[in-house]
């Protein structure tokens, strides 16, 4: 927090910060107006542990076995979160679609009892609202390795076909992905952690790297506005990328004034 | 339509962006309240979570279903810790800081040294030679592991160096180019759910 006698309205220091915003909004709005316009929808590239989804949940049900979906055990302040529980909706839209069962461990309260009511309503779209098991998505514990030991017990004693983890993973990652290895399930992981995403590729069929996870729910939906959220974000890392570049040339030209603009407070 | 929701979710996600860039205090404060509000949801969330967490491991223990022992064993550390941490106040000289210190701990401290020998299996199999990129990678592993060990400079003495030069140059542009994709990617999501483009999290597609 600042100085909390700052009588200031604006911090020009963060300037560069808000203009990036804008820019961001804007490209937004342009890829929006180009996904309405376009009759075939915006191309997105493939993202291979999203394709082997469906692959992955209809392997349970033909094995009778419960698809497992972690959560990571990041709060509601991480995107990551929130993006595992936009991922755990159309996950849970699926299972409800094919009949299987499935298990969503939670680590925060309140993630929980969000992912709770959207696991719900997405059984409802499925009309299979009577199917939804109540006590299918439940709270483990807010402590780090007692969450670990009880998800760890649920992959060994009731041996899920299909474990997915999607989120924000630290230190734990490992063990939940190399137990799911060795119970032999398909695994599919999602991390915005760069520290935890090597243990993913190690142990896991399919990992999406970083941004993939943001990009999942836009891809499962496949609703042209959820995909201009994307293509703006990739116009905004061509741009990123670009001025990066631009900045190290006229820095070594003796004109740093570009890289100095690029910093943050 | 939930129309209520998106506006609560609107006006929170611009009013927190907006205090970003205001350092009044005026705005300062309103972030310590907002954040206040953010604790007193967790305190509720955390009720339903416990009662949540006590009906599953109850019905498992009713029906004596597999592995319902555990479940009474949590069902005990539950209420247990609950009444001495509210009878007896919680902190480091209470009873509940002991059982924190001695069985909490301990069970963490066990659980995580096992990450080594899951490390080791993790390697095992990461580690063969199978491709061009597997090579690549088992040819890394073995310099960064011979490289920051004494024996290393013993053997040789550019393996630290390289080391050093494996870490600084392609491992840090690899996890710079995945920080900078996370970064837009975060605020793309923060966007998509404060406009009410991404509304999954309400339960509807």
């Amino acid at each position: 927090m600042g100085d909390t006698l700052d009588t200031r309205w604006f911090d020009p220091a963060r300037l560069n910060l808000l203009v990036g915003l804008f820019v961001f909004i804007a490209f937004l709005a342009i890829n929006i107006r180009r996904a309405h316009g376009s009759r075939d929808g915006l191309f997105i590239r493939p993202l291979a542990g999203l394709k082997a989804l469906d692959e992955a949940i209809g392997r349970a049900t033909e094995m009778g076995r419960p698809v497992l979906f972690v959560p990571g055990i990041g709060d509601l302040s991480e995107v990551g979160t929130l993006a595992a529980i936009t991922i755990s909706s159309r996950v849970a839209r699926r299972v409800a679609e094919l009949g299987c069962d499935l298990r969503i461990p939670c680590y925060d309260p309140v993630v929980a009892a969000l992912v709770d009511g959207t696991t719900r309503e997405a059984y409802r779209e499925a009309n299979r609202g009577d199917s939804f098991r109540p006590g299918s998505v439940y709270y483990v514990s807010a402590t780090q390795f007692a969450y670990v030991a009880s998800v760890t017990g649920t992959m060994l004693r009731d041996r899920p076909a299909t474990n997915i983890f999607m989120g924000s993973f630290y230190a734990e990652s490992l063990f939940l992905a190399e137990t799911g290895n060795l119970t032999g399930a398909i695994q599919i992981a999602g991390c915005d952690q760069v520290t935890q995403l090597p243990f993913f590729v190690c142990a896991c069929d399919y990992t999406l790297l970083g941004e993939e996870l943001y990009a999942a729910s836009a891809y499962l939906g496949r609703e042209p506005v959820q995909l201009a959220t994307i293509a703006a974000q990739d116009w905004a890392k061509a741009l990123a990328a670009g001025m990066v570049v631009l900045a190290i040339i006229l820095s070594a030209l003796g004109h740093p004034w570009l890289g100095r603009l690029l910093q943050t407070s | 339509m939930r129309f209520g929701p998106l506006v609560v979710t609107f006006l929170t996600g611009a009013t927190l962006i907006a205090i970003f860039f205001i350092p009044h205090r005026a705005a300062q404060q309103t972030q310590s309240v907002i954040l206040e509000w953010a604790d007193v949801v967790y305190a509720f969330a955390l009720l339903l979570g416990s009662i949540s967490l006590w009906l599953a491991h109850q019905k498992k223990v009713q029906q004596r279903g597999e592995g319902w022992l555990y479940s009474a064993v949590t069902l005990t550390a539950l209420a247990g810790v609950t009444f001495l941490g509210v009878t007896q106040g919680v902190g480091g000289d209470t009873i509940v800081g002991k059982i924190y210190d001695s069985v909490n701990a301990p069970l963490a401290s066990t659980m995580f040294s096992l990450l080594a020998f899951f490390i080791a299996s993790a390697a095992f199999r990461a580690f063969r030679a199978r491709n061009v990129e597997a090579t690549l990678l088992l040819v890394t592993a073995v310099v960064m592991m011979v490289g920051r060990v004494s024996i290393g400079e013993f053997i040789w003495k550019g393996f630290p160096p390289l080391t050093e030069w494996l870490l600084d140059v392609p491992n840090l542009a690899a996890k710079r180019a995945v920080a900078i994709g996370v970064g837009l990617g975060a605020i793309s999501t923060a966007l998509k759910i404060i406009l009410g483009i991404d509304r999954s999290y309400l339960g509807r597609s």
